[in-house]
């Protein structure tokens, strides 16, 4: 089992140590793993076996999170803890910093005692955490201001620690009960040089945002769920419906939380098209890129974006378009945004590639790299049929909704 | 574009950390030290007493050492605020090994603390107390944890389970049978959350007591899916683990399909994975994927260590599975109630939980049913590969390309029908990239081609004959194809390919006419590989063409005789000697290089005319242990890594033995005819205090009770010596437990221990004496001898290299030598017996290293190896080479010290054996006994080293020692003196240490105990340093147990290299174990 978790800040810098088991670990292995994540560059390996030490290693938003163990143990185990880890404080935090962190180290050492006890987790559904131990926020600190006291530690155990539905708090109480259900679903497919669809699918999320009070029981159904090939689902989520009748039964936590993600895979086609044209000759390349929608999904496609590497053995590079912006970064990433298409043009992206001197014509070729949204429509074509309440409460309101980006959309030339 | 505008965003932001930091701790993390910390923590108010704790916290974060304010802290504990009690208790957590004197005074309010009813401060309470870690309160801390096992809060029962493994660590023999009942109470506890923690308590604590399991089997099966997913991916494996060892594999699953359809098929094949790489050909790849799932299931249940350690063939097949250790997925319940609760877990949001359940299905599922677990694997990782590699080929980044067309190669060996595409799309890859390679973009697009190159070569080692056209499409582009390794490989296939079809042959002139006339502008590798062609089309040649070949040989090789490489010198010279027969023409001067003509065209005929079988890509290494494990990640048995137990070992009788019975058997085992166990048992528990405090540490231990009275002495006291308190606790501890460990009515028990805690505060200063007297006493009575006849009786175990059923008559046998390397620290030196079994001569006998070959694969393999294996990898060569054995005559025998470098320390090094000019794999497996060297100290030395490696360099298990029993009955006809059983038992152990481990022997201890049959107390000591890094190594075993019965020792290893050492340790219990085969 674990046996100490290091916090490092971007620098290296060790911000916090703390240590689980008997077996003291010293902070030096902090530097040795510093030293060898910077000689091992981009290479970034989550489990490495360090002379004294096997470690663990999660980054989140330029935080590492360390930890060591010298036993055999599931590493999927530490890197997974180490992810709830960061979640949880990044949702008290309102995001990672170094700074952050210094601040609220307090409650951070208070945290990390919570979720894990001897190397192993203890606690570690948000819900309850947040109920055992209040996270900052301003009215608090207002208070620690004036008064000079206030404690986050909460004097009693969650009456959820005991129950047999760990991740919901008990009895919140709602004047107005609401539940809403979020489709949220990103598009991977990838375009070959020919224009034909080579993989196509979709990686989906049901989010769903819960205010209800007491214990509901939520019964959520789809009108097609026979189109989902994979589908990983909430803890809170009964297996046995599921199995036999694809009936999504359980009791929400409180708030926001993933009840289960799914994929969709084998679509046929794309809501948009991107057409590239390369064609280099006498050391020059002509570039031209051509968007336009494929496929109307019926609501107004927006964000659209377009960004792509340029050749390592290009000199200059004149690229402009008829619509949007188009700006080249530092590192040679050439990055056109649209946004929305005009109804009466459409949008391309022309210009020349200069090549290194001694290159007659390109060989190696970019891929181009979309990025959309579309809200109010699941691309997958999942529909949700009915979502059920056991026991209704007088007021309730349900929301549904949906929403697609572009995932890894790739348009190879 | 706005820089000034850029700079006001920044320091506004910055501006807005700061107003953001108001109200928060950060001047306490930024200056922690900037007040007097002492008066805050001594204030009575509570905000001032967590402001002070904050900022001793701040300090612990940032890794200064503030243990000097802790008995201040301490006080603290009592506070009535959760706040000051939770920051108490982090503090206290981080430091109370080292103020273990201080911390104790933290007891009494825990143990009132414990019956608050509040559960929260009920489970804070038994957290930290079980959390400090004092084997003085460790009996207490057991009845706390008892009594909090039945708690009425799910989450303080859940704590009693996350605490058994701290109390466990404490390693008090003593508690082990109380601590496993208690984990069988909580395993059978009715909420989930509890189960699922006592799961993790059962792994680190009892993982062998598969019984406990089997008593709630079913019910942990049905409550696994409500189990929070950390419980859950620990109760997967225990619940493997048991099926397995109560039921044995499944005969439909993976595992042993095989093994069942055809057990004498498998046998076969077991013994010619490792020799039969010559007579095996292209077929091959489907019986290889059998042996080679064979070998999986095996390592998976034994263990790799135990797996490559076995010596001979014959133990293996031994092994062999017989069909009762199978049992059908159909019919079996209990295998079927797990597989039908796992399948769920398959569609968990915890990737380690899916990976868990993967894992079982993976070992346990039938057949057919496996595939069930790509898909959620596969959702994972979210992506799926089956998209067509061709478009990744037009990858900007030129290395990525290179996989690709590797990978497009593996494709084509799994799926045939994609043959042709594959090779046409190759094939126009290569002319492409010969036509941009001369733009120069350098080494990138030089590796692209020849992956592509090999890619199509290995295409057509499947079938040569239906892709001649492509071969002679490459043959044309040689004229344009400039990279040399590219080149050398396409000359390899003319070679290899020359008799092939109808058009080859014919074009076979004019191609080696080509290579002849650029030989001299050719590198090294393409020379190289020309000759190879050369000689081989030679000895395919008939007829007219024959004639031109011969001249363009000798052509060849008189260039390559002047040239500058001696290389290419010596290959020339090799292949001269070797085609002489065909060269000459053929005359009276038969038999002229002392071997007939023909031989030597057999020879020939047999370097370079015989089938290669294809080489594995795939690396079998991480398949050695069980998927999901770090083992897997790290490629090396992490410590405490288990293989699954041996299928079956968990018989039905095991689980009817009602746990009252077992615990109280255990006790009286314990404790039975044991008069003196007080004294003994607490210089054999705590060896390091008992060997450390041996002589200058009594005055210490004197001055310091003298003075305990007053409390600045004590706290100003140091870390140093808490043993003299620890060994009261010991006595204490046995006392108490003599009286309560049976007992599970909790009340008494409390009482008593809590009675015997406050006397013990109340009475230390005066009880501590008469203590210290008394163990000092014990130790008196301990005698130190030597052993000096032992070396002489030291032999090292054989193992088998070459079996003579395998190698024509020879018999090779080696053994690890105690000599140390005069060329390399990284050298470990063997010694290797030959000899000749049959009755013919065996003459050249050489080994080489098989994996310097393989590097250089590219080219012919057989020819190479002379000049490869001298090639330094990482300065220091594999093996250093071997000086031949010109010849041995029949019966006779003869022996050679080899110096090799083992890559690791588990996974056998793959060699080469030559014997009369044929090549025989031969496998070598590294002891890791021996990759250490004898390090002479002498006891002092001993100790003094001991005491600065303790704590995370310092691993204990203990096994039980029978190889002294025979050697006793042997000697039980003379009567045999008590003395004389002592030291036939110090020698049989330290022969066993000596004869399987390079060590250097330091001193043994004997106790002069009034029980004369009792060898408890003897301990012996050795010393080594490890070979690589000259890191020193420390022994000490511990005897424990009566002289006639099987010993239980207690194995402890002090070593900086804390993997190396674990290692060392877990051989050494291996090998102690291991009975004695006369």
């Amino acid at each position: 089992m674990l046996q100490c978790i290091f916090l490092l800040s971007d620098s290296g810098e060790v911000m916090l140590e703390k240590q689980l088991t008997g077996h003291r670990v010293d902070r030096s292995i902090c530097d040795w793993f510093w030293d060898q994540s910077i000689s091992q560059g981009d290479s970034f390996k989550p489990v490495i076996a360090s002379p004294t030490h096997y470690l663990f290693q999660v980054v989140q938003e330029g935080i590492t999170f360390l930890a060591c163990t010298q036993v055999e143990m599931p590493p999927l185990m530490g890197i997974e803890f180490l992810c709830r880890v960061a979640d949880v404080l990044s949702e008290y935090l309102g995001g990672l910093n170094e700074d952050v962190i210094k601040d609220n180290f307090v409650i951070v050492y208070e945290l990390l005692d919570e979720m894990i006890d001897n190397g192993f987790p203890l606690t570690t559904e948000p819900n309850i955490l947040r109920e055992m131990i209040a996270p900052p926020n301003i009215v608090s600190k207002v208070l620690s201001v004036v008064t000079g006291n206030s404690s986050n530690v909460s004097d009693t155990l969650p009456g959820a620690t005991g129950s047999c539905v760990p991740w919901r708090a008990a009895d919140p109480k709602y004047a107005n009960n609401e539940v809403y259900v979020d489709l949220v679903e990103e598009m991977d497919a990838v375009i070959n040089r020919d224009g034909v669809l080579v993989k196509c699918e979709i990686y989906g999320e049901v989010q769903v945002n819960s205010h209800l009070s007491g214990l509901p029981d939520l019964t959520l159904s789809f009108a097609n769920p026979s189109i989902l090939d994979d589908v990983r689902f909430h803890p809170c989520v009964r297996f046995r419906p599921w199995e036999s009748h694809q009936l999504l039964s359980f009791v929400p936590p409180d708030g926001e939380f993933k009840l289960m993600s799914y994929r969709v895979k084998k679509l046929k086609s794309t809501p948009i098209y991107v057409k590239p044209q390369l064609t280099s000759d006498a050391g020059k390349c002509r570039v031209n890129v051509l968007v336009g929608i494929k496929n109307d999904p019926g609501k107004t496609i927006d964000s659209i974006t377009l960004q792509f590497q340029l050749p390592p053995c290009i000199l200059s590079a004149d690229l402009t378009s008829n619509h949007g912006t188009v700006n080249i970064l530092s590192n040679k990433i050439c990055s056109w945004s649209i946004g929305r298409i005009p109804k009466d043009k459409a949008p391309s992206l022309t210009g020349t590639l200069v090549l290194e001197t001694e290159l007659e014509r390109l060989h190696v070729f970019p891929t181009f790299r979309v990025g959309f949204r579309i809200m109010g429509v699941a691309l997958s074509g999942l529909q949700i049929d009915k979502l059920d309440l056991k026991t209704v409460p007088n007021r309730l309101y349900k929301g549904f909704r949906a929403l697609t980006r572009a995932g890894e959309f790739e348009v190879r030339s | 574009m706005f820089p000034q505008f850029g700079a006001t965003a920044e320091s506004l932001s910055k501006a807005s950390t700061m107003v953001f930091r108001i109200g928060t701790d950060a001047h306490l993390y930024d200056d922690p030290d900037d007040v007097s910390i002492a008066p805050l923590l001594d204030s009575k108010f509570d905000s001032e007493k967590c402001e002070a704790l904050k900022r001793l916290l701040a300090l612990i974060a940032q890794g200064f050492d503030v243990s000097n304010f802790f008995p201040q802290v301490v006080k603290n504990v009592a506070s009535q605020s959760l706040e000051v009690k939770k920051l108490v208790y982090l503090y206290l957590l981080h430091y109370a090994e080292k103020r273990p004197n201080e911390a104790l005074l933290s007891i009494n309010c825990f143990q009132k603390d414990l019956g608050d009813p509040n559960p929260l401060v009920r489970a804070w309470a038994l957290r930290t107390m079980a959390g400090i870690r004092l084997h003085v309160i460790a009996p207490l801390v057991l009845v706390a944890v008892g009594k909090c096992a039945r708690d009425p809060s799910v989450y303080v029962r859940k704590c009693a389970a996350n605490a058994l493994p701290k109390l466990h660590d404490l390693r008090q023999e003593e508690h082990t049978s109380s601590i496993e009942e208690i984990v069988g109470i909580l395993l059978n506890d009715h909420s989930p959350a509890v189960v699922g923690a006592a799961a993790a308590a059962f792994a680190s604590v009892c993982p062998y007591n598969l019984s406990l399991i089997g008593r709630n089997y079913r019910k942990l099966c049905e409550i696994l899916p409500d189990v929070e997913e950390w419980g859950q991916i620990v109760l997967i494996g225990i619940l493997l683990r048991y099926v397995i060892a109560r039921h044995g594999l499944v005969k439909e699953s993976i595992m042993c399909s095989l093994q069942c359809t055809d057990s004498s098929h498998s046998e076969k094949n077991s013994s010619d994975v490792d020799f039969g790489l010559v007579k095996e050909s292209r077929d091959m790849s489907g019986t290889c994927d059998s042996e080679f799932v064979n070998m999986v299931s095996r390592c998976y249940i034994e263990g790799p260590d135990e797996y490559l350690s076995r010596s001979s063939y014959a133990n293996r097949v031994s092994f062999e599975l017989n069909g009762a250790q199978f049992t059908s997925g159909k019919s079996n319940d209990d295998v079927k109630i797990l597989l039908c609760c796992t399948s769920p877990l398959l569609w968990s949001n915890n990737s380690a939980v899916v990976l868990a359940a993967a894992s079982v299905h993976w070992v346990m599922a039938p057949k057919e049913d496996v595939k069930r677990i790509i898909k959620p694997l596969l959702f994972i990782l979210r992506s799926s590969n089956a998209s067509k590699y061709v478009d990744y080929i037009r990858d900007p980044d030129r290395r990525f390309a290179a996989d690709t067309v590797a990978a497009i190669g593996q494709c084509v060996q799994r799926l045939p029908k994609m043959t042709h595409i594959c090779v046409d799309g190759l094939l126009a890859l290569i002319r492409k990239e010969f036509l941009t390679n001369d733009f120069g973009s350098g080494d990138q697009e030089a590796g692209v081609l020849v992956q592509a190159i090999m890619s199509i070569k290995s295409i057509i080692k499947q079938d040569p004959p239906s892709h001649e056209k492509v071969i002679i499409q490459l043959v044309r582009s040689l004229d344009s194809i400039k990279v040399p390794a590219a080149r050398a490989m396409i000359i390899w296939m003319v070679g290899e390919y020359s008799s092939l079809g109808v058009i080859i042959p014919r074009m076979l002139t004019t191609v080696l006419k080509y290579l002849a006339w650029c030989f001299t502008s050719e590198s090294l590798e393409t020379k190289l590989q020309i000759l190879n062609t050369a000689s081989k089309v030679l000895l395919g040649a008939t007829g007219e063409d024959l004639w031109t070949f011969k001249k363009v040989f000798s052509y060849l090789v008189e260039l390559a005789e002047c040239d500058l490489n001696y290389d290419v010198r010596d290959r020339a010279h090799f292949l001269k000697k070797l085609q002489s027969c065909n060269l000459v023409s053929r005359g009276p001067e038969e038999g002229t290089n002392g071997l007939p003509e023909k031989d030597l065209h057999v020879v020939a005929e047999y370097i370079f005319g015989r089938q290669r079988r294809d080489v594995k890509a795939e690396s079998i290494n991480y398949r050695f242990y069980l998927p999901g494990s770090l083992s897997q990640i790290v490629l090396h048995a992490a410590p405490g890594y288990e293989p699954l137990p041996k299928p079956c070992s968990l018989l039905p009788d095991d689980l009817n033995v009602p746990e009252g019975t077992c615990s109280i058997k255990k006790g009286a085992a314990d404790y039975g005819g044991t008069d003196g166990y007080g004294t003994s048992s607490g210089s054999s528990d705590d060896e390091e205090e008992s060997a450390s405090a041996y002589g200058s540490q009594r005055s210490i231990t004197g001055s310091s009770g003298g003075s305990r009275g007053d409390d600045s002495e004590f706290t100003s006291e140091g870390n140093d010596n808490v043993d003299p308190l620890i060994q009261i606790s010991d006595i204490g501890n046995a006392s108490e437990n003599e009286n309560g460990v049976s007992q599970s009515s909790t009340n008494l028990v409390e009482l008593m221990s809590n009675r015997a805690l406050e006397s013990w505060l109340d009475e230390q200063p005066g009880s501590s004496n008469p203590g210290i007297s008394e163990q000092s006493k014990v130790r008196k009575s301990s005698a130190r001898i030597s052993i000096g006849d032992v070396g002489r009786r030291v032999k090292p175990k054989s193992y088998s290299l070459l079996d003579p059923a395998n190698g024509n008559g020879l018999k090779v046998d080696y053994s690890f030598s105690s000599e140390i390397s005069s060329i390399s620290h990284l050298l470990v030196c063997i010694e290797v017996f030959f000899k000749n079994c049959s009755s013919e001569t065996v003459t050249e006998i050489t080994l080489v290293d098989e994996e310097s070959n393989r590097a250089l694969d590219s080219a012919d393999q057989a020819s190479v190896v002379d000049e490869s294996s001298l090639l330094s990898y990482d300065n220091v060569p594999t093996l250093v080479p071997m000086e031949e054995i010109a010849s041995l005559e029949p019966g006779q025998t003869t022996s050679r010290i080899l110096q090799v470098r083992f890559h690791h320390h588990l996974l056998p090094l793959k060699l080469a054996l030559f014997c009369d000019g044929k090549k025989l794999p031969v496998k070598l497996r590294p002891d890791i006994g021996y990759f250490v060297k004898p390090l002479p100290m002498d006891v002092e030395v001993f100790m003094d080293k001991e005491s600065h490696l303790r704590g995370m360099f310092e691993y204990t298990r203990s096994c039980t020692f029978t190889d002294h029993i025979e050697e006793l009955n042997k000697e039980s006809g003379d009567s045999l003196l008590i003395k004389d059983k002592f030291l036939a038992i110090c020698e049989s152990l330290a022969l066993k240490m000596l004869s399987n481990a390079n060590l250097c022997l330091v001193s043994v201890d004997m106790p002069v105990a009034t029980n004369l049959d009792d060898a408890s107390g003897l301990r012996l000591r050795f010393s080594c340093e490890i070979l690589s890094s000259l890191i020193p190594c420390l022994i000490t075993i511990t005897v424990e147990g009566k002289c006639s019965d099987p010993l239980n020792l207690s194995i402890k290893v002090n070593c900086e290299q804390t993997v190396f050492g674990l290692n060392l340790l877990n051989r050494i219990v291996n090998f102690l174990v291991e009975c004695v085969l006369f």
